[in-house]
């Protein structure tokens, strides 16, 4: 246990204090561990009752005085404990009032969605198919929000030395700051029903640069997505908590007309439309309905241009591009 | 019918009918330690199957599903009909003949406590033939996800609300008890301390299960009435719950563990041949910590952030105090003793030893910030093993063996005994140790799966041999059992040289419980009657029999 110590440093500011708080904690309470079992085991041996020994044991039964030193000692310690925890609590508790990366975390059963609010895109997984990833640059204070879409999750990093629940109904934040470059393993740790143990996801600590790379890729992924017209009847698939497509296209124009089918059985799913992933413009929405069902719904003309779809249940794990093309365009 | 009651004397009852039908606290207290083991055995199965299943990576035996419901049953059997009802047990059968009394002060009431167990907990079983399974949110059965899961979480609420009912019942009974029934001269700081620390536990009891039981009832609510306490999308709030939740769950751990403390404290002064050190301290420790443990709930939520941090790390903090008086104690009480080395004792050093373990690695967990790395992480189910198991069960399996001589007339066997002990101590640190470093490590807890490149696997193991190696111990104890009970009553009435009561009668003891009482002059009633046959070796004038039905 010693020797291990909350093992890692702690990939991040934060999680180096954390790490120097369990070390100190670990000096107070190793010696009195090792104190008292000692004690324990020297006095078994010594006051063992020896063969034809008879005579009786000491009678006494405690003074006063010997309740006060019992109560003082460990009020000592837990003392001193408990001034260090205090001022690391604070320091970590810290939050960064202008952070230059901020990310809004949606737990979902069971994966997650990491919006990058100030670069406006967001990386998701799909459940039992691909953890959501998650890219960071290093020494830079990263804020971070959690909201939850149904039951009670937890971010938890355990290289960060950190974890923060993800709570329907409240949104949780704290600041922290990667130090160390590498790719980190992470997943949900507040039991969150079947499939709570594949609720897992990766965060990778880059360099400034490889950061604004990444993230040029990402917005340069998200505008690139197309498809052809195959007509103004489209069709679009649940199974698996995911789409059959990530991408919808009609012409311009004309009335479309939508199916939407459910083939998972007892989960709830919808269709909507919006200007794009950050949603400020609703164009369409169906009802939530359950699997495993088929629905049609008549939707008016849209004017030309790239929408964006989702399941608002889901969210961007299940959302895709919807193209209205230009009469004549492919 | 008047005719063939008048003259003709009444059957006897059959041998079955006599323990359905009985209020004998003694009968009773033997049917709460039938029953607690026998869900001990249910709750321990599920046990290996979970380390069968977390042996490797990959599915083994149990699908997410079923392993999510064995999980819940596992935490929610151990606690609510295994180490509860098994100090209550201990209770039945010894506070009466501790204090010198008759029976309970409730006989009827309290079969009545006792035989809602078996329904409330067989309830909670019955999830598994019920659609969608048995309750599968885990023990503390955390909302919203207990919302969404089937009919086997009603069951769930229903059994607990039955087996509530009984502790409710049960700990009225003992308070009123311990309070109105005690002997002439028996004053409240002369109460064996076994006794101090089920009338603590009868406090926290009656305090807190009533707040569980309105917790569940709104959780019953919420599924089946359209209520909506716990729902953010309609005014409600998730958190609600588990701060009720924990309100009743955290001085729970204190009635899981009062009990085995009050066992310990009996057994380490009887072996080391001294008075308990420090009574007072003890008791003044025990009544703190039941008043410390409704300050505390909250540590079991800093990661939600919607706590008060550094009150509840304060009182988490403060709440080790008197658990740290009561080690000094127990070592005070071994210091300059004549220690005997008989199978309750070494039960009773393994739980100091154990025990101390599970109070040090909470130290750690008690300062948040420390807790946000290791909270909902395998650190904390090694914790709480360390105190459930290295503290209750020990502590339990020590007043086994102390006590199994007065309730049967048979000693267990010593040889046995020895095995007992050294396997289960052995298997018990393999199977709970890793799990620290697993914790450091950052494996979460209630995972049916892991991959294999998170580094788990080979501790995983070990924990898991951890798991059989304690099987093997419980069925050398099983095999003591029923070996003992075939041979003849041999035991005396005093063993062991005790110094409570129950030591002053026949071993079993009669129905009535007493033929005459010794004077009580101090908190070692028995002890003071061997040592005043020491110095005077002619016989000690009787006290004068107990009432006419002794005679």
């Amino acid at each position: 246990m010693l020797a291990t110590g909350c093992a890692q440093a702690g990939a991040t500011e934060q999680g180096q204090q954390v790490h120097q708080l369990f070390v100190v904690i670990t000096l107070i309470a190793a010696p009195v561990f090792v104190i008292v079992e000692l004690l324990l085991l020297y006095y078994v041996f010594k006051y063992r009752k020896r063969d034809g020994d008879d005579e009786a044991a000491p009678q006494q039964e405690g003074s006063t005085r010997s309740l006060v030193v019992f109560f003082l000692i460990p009020t000592i310690i837990v003392a001193t404990v408990y001034g260090f925890g205090e001022v690391t609590l604070a320091s970590v508790q810290k939050q960064d009032p202008n952070p230059q990366v901020e990310i809004r975390v949606e737990g979902f059963q069971w994966e997650w969605t990491f919006y990058y609010l100030n670069e406006g895109f967001f990386t998701t997984g799909k459940t039992l198919v691909k953890p959501a990833e998650m890219v960071l640059p290093v020494d830079t204070p990263i804020h971070f929000q959690l909201v939850s879409r149904d039951v009670i999750h937890s971010f938890f990093v355990p290289a960060f030395l950190f974890k923060r629940d993800v709570i329907p109904g409240r949104t949780n934040e704290f600041t922290i700051t990667p130090t160390t470059l590498g790719t980190y393993q992470a997943q949900c740790a507040e039991f969150c029903g079947l499939h709570h143990a594949q609720m897992t996801f990766s965060v990778q600590v880059v360099t400034y640069p490889d950061y604004l790379n990444w993230v040029k890729a990402q917005r340069k992924a998200a505008q690139n997505v197309t498809c052809p017209v195959t007509g103004s009847a489209i069709t679009v698939t649940a199974k698996d908590t995911a789409w059959n497509t990530n991408c919808l296209a009609v012409p311009a124009g004309s009335p479309i007309s939508l199916t939407v089918v459910n083939q998972d059985a007892g989960i709830d799913h919808n269709f909507a439309i919006y200007d794009s992933s950050q949603r400020k413009q609703r164009f369409f929405q169906t009802g939530r309905f359950s699997g495993v069902a088929t629905n049609s719904y008549q939707l008016a003309a849209l004017p030309p241009g790239k929408y964006y779809f989702q399941c608002d249940v889901h969210g961007p794990s299940m959302s895709g591009t919807f193209i209205v093309a230009k009469p004549g365009a492919p | 019918m008047s005719a063939v009651s008048a003259g003709v004397e009444p059957r006897r009852k059959g041998r079955v009918m006599e323990w359905v039908t009985t209020t004998d606290h003694k009968k009773i207290g033997i049917m709460y330690l039938f029953s607690s083991f026998s869900f001990f055995i249910i709750g321990g199965i599920f046990a290996l199957l979970i380390r069968i299943e977390l042996a490797s990576p990959g599915t083994q035996i149990l699908q997410p599903h079923l392993y999510n419901q064995i999980f819940t049953l596992h935490g929610t059997l151990m606690i609510f009909l295994f180490i509860f009802p098994v100090l209550n047990g201990f209770g039945n059968y010894f506070v009466p003949l501790q204090i010198g009394a008759l029976d309970m002060a409730f006989p009827r009431i309290n079969a009545l406590s006792f035989w809602l167990l078996p329904a409330g907990g067989l309830t909670i079983l019955s999830g598994f033939v019920a659609k969608g399974g048995a309750a599968a949110a885990g023990w503390t059965s955390y909302v919203p996800l207990a919302r969404q899961l089937g009919t086997g979480e009603d069951l769930w609420i229903l059994g607990l609300l039955i087996v509530g009912t009984s502790s409710i019942l049960g700990a009225i009974n003992f308070i009123v008890t311990i309070l109105r029934l005690r002997a002439p001269g028996l004053s409240m700081m002369r109460l064996p301390i076994f006794v101090w620390s089920v009338l603590a536990t009868s406090l926290l009891t009656i305090l807190a299960v009533p707040v569980f039981t309105a917790g569940i009832l709104m959780l019953f609510a919420d599924r089946n009435l359209g209520t909506y306490f716990f729902d953010p999308s309609r005014g409600g709030n998730v958190l609600l719950w588990q701060n009720v939740f924990w309100f009743f769950g955290h001085p729970e751990v204190y009635m899981l563990i009062l009990g085995a403390w009050g066992i310990v404290s009996e057994i380490i002064p009887v072996f080391s041949g001294k008075p308990l050190f420090g009574y007072r301290g003890v008791v003044l420790s025990f009544l703190m910590i039941t008043a410390l443990s409704f300050t505390v709930w909250a540590h079991h939520m800093f990661a939600t952030g919607s706590v008060e941090l550094p009150f509840f790390s304060a009182t988490t903090e403060m709440i080790s105090i008197p658990t740290g008086v009561l080690f000094f104690n127990w070592l005070a009480t071994l210091h300059k003793g004549k220690i005997r080395l008989e199978v309750p004792m070494l039960f009773a050093l393994g739980f100091i030893a154990m025990f101390l373990i599970g109070g040090i690695d909470g130290v750690w967990t008690a300062s948040p910030a420390v807790d946000f790395a290791l909270t909902d992480t395998y650190w904390v189910v090694s914790h709480i093993h360390y105190v459930l198991f290295g503290g209750t069960v020990f502590g339990v399996t020590a007043g086994i063996y102390y006590w199994f001589p007065k309730m049967t007339g048979r000693m267990l066997s010593k040889t046995l005994g020895l095995w007992h002990f050294w396997v289960m101590l052995i298997g018990f640190n393999l199977a709970f140790f890793p799990m620290h470093l697993l914790g450091l490590k950052g494996m979460p807890r209630r995972i049916a799966d892991y991959p294999a490149t998170a580094g788990w696997t080979l501790l995983n193991r070990i924990s898991t041999v951890g798991a059989f190696t304690i099987a093997a111990a419980l069925t050398v104890f099983l095999v003591n059992v029923v070996t003992t009970m075939r041979k003849p009553r041999t035991a005396t009435d005093d063993p062991w040289g005790g110094n409570s009561l129950e030591w002053a009668t026949s071993s079993p003891p009669p129905v009535h419980n007493f033929d005459r009482l010794p004077p009580i002059r101090s908190n070692r009633p028995v002890y003071d009657l061997r040592a005043a046959a020491a110095v005077a070796p002619v016989a000690a004038p009787a006290a004068p029999a107990r009432g006419g039905d002794a005679g």
